[in-house]
């Protein structure tokens, strides 16, 4: 096996499994602080990847610019998706499963209004530096692939600084760990789940942009795209944000590694199989929860 | 609970039994076969479900095991066609014991993780026949079909299903008041008091997943016969298993009326929207009705009717 392409499938492994825990960490989010599964978080995700698709095609406006006006939008409309729907069933005995049939739903909605608008073929981001590649010796990166790297990193290191430097963050922290104590200190839970909701939908915009720079997508991209968020999360720990992004790096490696030494069709297998075995060794996560 | 409602199922059973006897149209029999099939999915999974809480998201996995394994048996013994309906038997033993197998250490994970788990599990399943030549890999098996008329043929069908079917309820009712399923119930209050209060949670546990994944493996073993072509895509998906899980928790998990509310609900609803309504707009409306049903009854259909009788 050739060393270099060991290294370039590492490489670009590494990228994918980036991109998809700046997919994740909002995921994590919602699922620590509001113990809601946001099943349509992918979903909204990929309205974010056709908005820029749109913009791009029509008005020429470059992914990273319109990462600027998507992602405020979807906090916008987050925030009225939260009051409508998320809000009336955290009365529910189980929310866990009550979110899960919820946003279940919400996600078929949103699929088929993207297949309306959108049809259901596949679509690529062509960004005019698309054919572009950076060359650095042996190795071979496109231009698109390092903006998707790059907006996935700078997404994760804002979240972090976020909750870790503001004091809104800080209040998210105290009430993923202690909702009553956090309510006792002045936190107003109603809000803060509102602000964490609409952050996590954001983020998956921004995800899901840096993701269409990557790969195709398509109104059903989604549910696999979930899969994958599901394994980050889970891998790096429910609600803890270094943990989600050093799940993206090991998911990288291992997806980057079997695609280099197998064929085509054996990744996913054993990616998944990978994965159950370390879900029934370490069930919660990479790291012991401790903070953030 | 009082006696009226077994005497109004028996003869609702009898019914349905005579359905055929009307001559309705080859359509009705085969809607009415994936009511049926839907009821049995829904009821079983509810055994580790919704009695168990364990939330498993992998079902679909024990359906294509049982369609594969039926298919596979029928082609190595070159079993005439109604055998093959028997074959879905030992198919559902072959899916009970990789329950065994899976469930041992995938039973020891709590909650969403379980979920996940089962998930993951039904991926590979799924990656696995399609990768295995001898499976029929990404081409599929084909069955060999019954030398009588259509109609007949899916007259038997519907009465093999609706047989299991009963089966299946009567295990699930039976379970709903049993020592077994108040155990499964105790672990879904709180696991560690019913571990003190010793109640073997291991054993009931793997107990209920073993019998969950068998209902499902004999129902897979007629569907690939009833389809007559089987392909990992048409009984691994996903969205199956995610079907499952909303049946049961849509008309409340933990009862054993609520799945069949569910299942019966959601497959009319999805059939009735897709004859009347363009594709995309029929899963709009499919979609809101999860919102709204969550929204007004978070708790599933049967608890929010339980609630209002209660109150009058």
């Amino acid at each position: 096996m050739d060393a270099v392409l060991i290294i370039q499938s590492l490489i670009s492994g590494i990228m994918m499994g980036m991109v998809y825990a700046l997919l994740g960490v909002g995921f994590s989010l919602t699922w620590g602080v509001m113990h809601v599964i946001h099943i349509s978080h992918a979903a909204f995700g990929l309205i974010g990847a056709y908005l820029s698709y749109s913009l791009l095609q029509y008005c020429g406006v470059d992914p990273v610019v319109s990462a600027a006006v998507s992602v405020p939008l979807l906090f916008i409309t987050a925030c009225g998706l939260y009051q409508l729907l998320i809000r009336p069933i955290t009365r529910a005995q189980n929310i866990v499963m009550a979110s899960m049939i919820l946003t279940f739903g919400l996600a078929i909605i949103l699929e088929n209004i993207m297949a309306l608008i959108w049809k259901a073929d596949p679509r690529v981001l062509t960004p005019t530096y698309s054919s572009g590649a950076l060359i650095a010796g042996p190795f071979y990166f496109q231009y698109p692939h390092l903006v998707g790297f790059g907006l996935s990193v700078l997404g994760i290191t804002a979240i972090y600084l976020f909750l870790k430097k503001t004091y809104t963050g800080m209040a998210v922290r105290a009430a993923w760990q202690q909702p009553e104590a956090a309510q006792l200190y002045g936190v107003n839970l109603y809000r803060i789940s509102m602000i964490t909701f609409a952050l996590a939908v954001s983020t998956a915009g921004a995800g899901g942009i840096s993701l269409a720079l990557l790969n195709s997508f398509e109104p059903h991209s989604h549910n696999l795209w979930l899969i994958y968020l599901f394994l980050v999360v889970i891998v790096g720990g429910v609600g803890n944000v270094i943990g989600t992004a050093l799940a993206g790096l090991i998911i990288g490696v291992i997806t980057g590694l079997s695609m280099a030494f197998l064929p085509f069709q054996w990744v996913n297998l054993v990616t998944f199989g990978l994965l159950m075995i370390f879900l029934i060794f370490r069930p919660h996560g990479l790291i012991k929860q401790e903070g953030m | 609970m009082n006696k009226a409602y077994p005497v109004a199922l028996a003869i609702l059973v009898i019914f349905l039994a005579a359905f055929p006897c009307i001559g309705p149209e080859v359509y009705y029999l085969s809607f009415m076969f994936s009511v049926f099939m839907y009821v049995i999915l829904a009821s079983s999974w509810n055994f580790i479900g919704g009695y168990g809480g364990y939330l498993s998201f992998g079902h679909a996995a024990f359906f294509g095991i049982g369609a594969f394994a039926t298919a596979k048996l029928a082609t190595m013994f070159q079993l005439p066609p109604m055998l093959t309906m028997l074959a879905s038997i030992p198919a559902g033993g072959i899916a009970a014991l990789i329950a065994l197998i899976v469930g041992y250490p995938c039973l020891k994970i709590r909650g969403p993780y379980f979920s996940v788990v089962t998930l993951c599990f039904a991926f590979v399943v799924d990656l696995a026949v399609k990768n295995i030549e001898f499976l029929g890999g990404a081409e599929g098996l084909w069955l060999k079909f019954m030398d009588i008329p259509e109609k007949t043929s899916r007259t038997i069908m519907y009465e093999v299903m609706l047989l299991l079917m009963v089966v299946t309820l009567a295990v699930s009712w039976f379970l709903g008041r049993s020592r077994f399923g108040t155990g499964l119930t105790a672990i879904r209050s709180d696991e560690e008091v019913a571990e003190t209060m010793a109640i073997p949670t291991a054993k009931l546990k793997i107990q209920a997943f073993v019998l969950s994944a068998f209902f499902p493996g004999v129902a897979g073993g007629l569907f690939a016969y009833y389809l007559g072509y089987i392909h990992a895509d048409a009984v691994f998906s996903i969205n199956i298993s995610i079907l499952i899980v909303l049946m049961a928790m849509f008309g409340g998990g933990g009862t054993w009326l609520g799945p069949i509310i569910g299942a019966v609900i959601l497959t009319v609803v999805n059939e009735g929207l897709s004859t009347f309504a363009q594709a995309e707009i029929a899963r709009i409306i499919y979609g809101a009705l999860f919102i709204v049903v969550t929204i007004f009854m978070p708790n599933g259909i049967m608890d929010f009717f339980r609630k209002k009788g209660g109150k009058t």
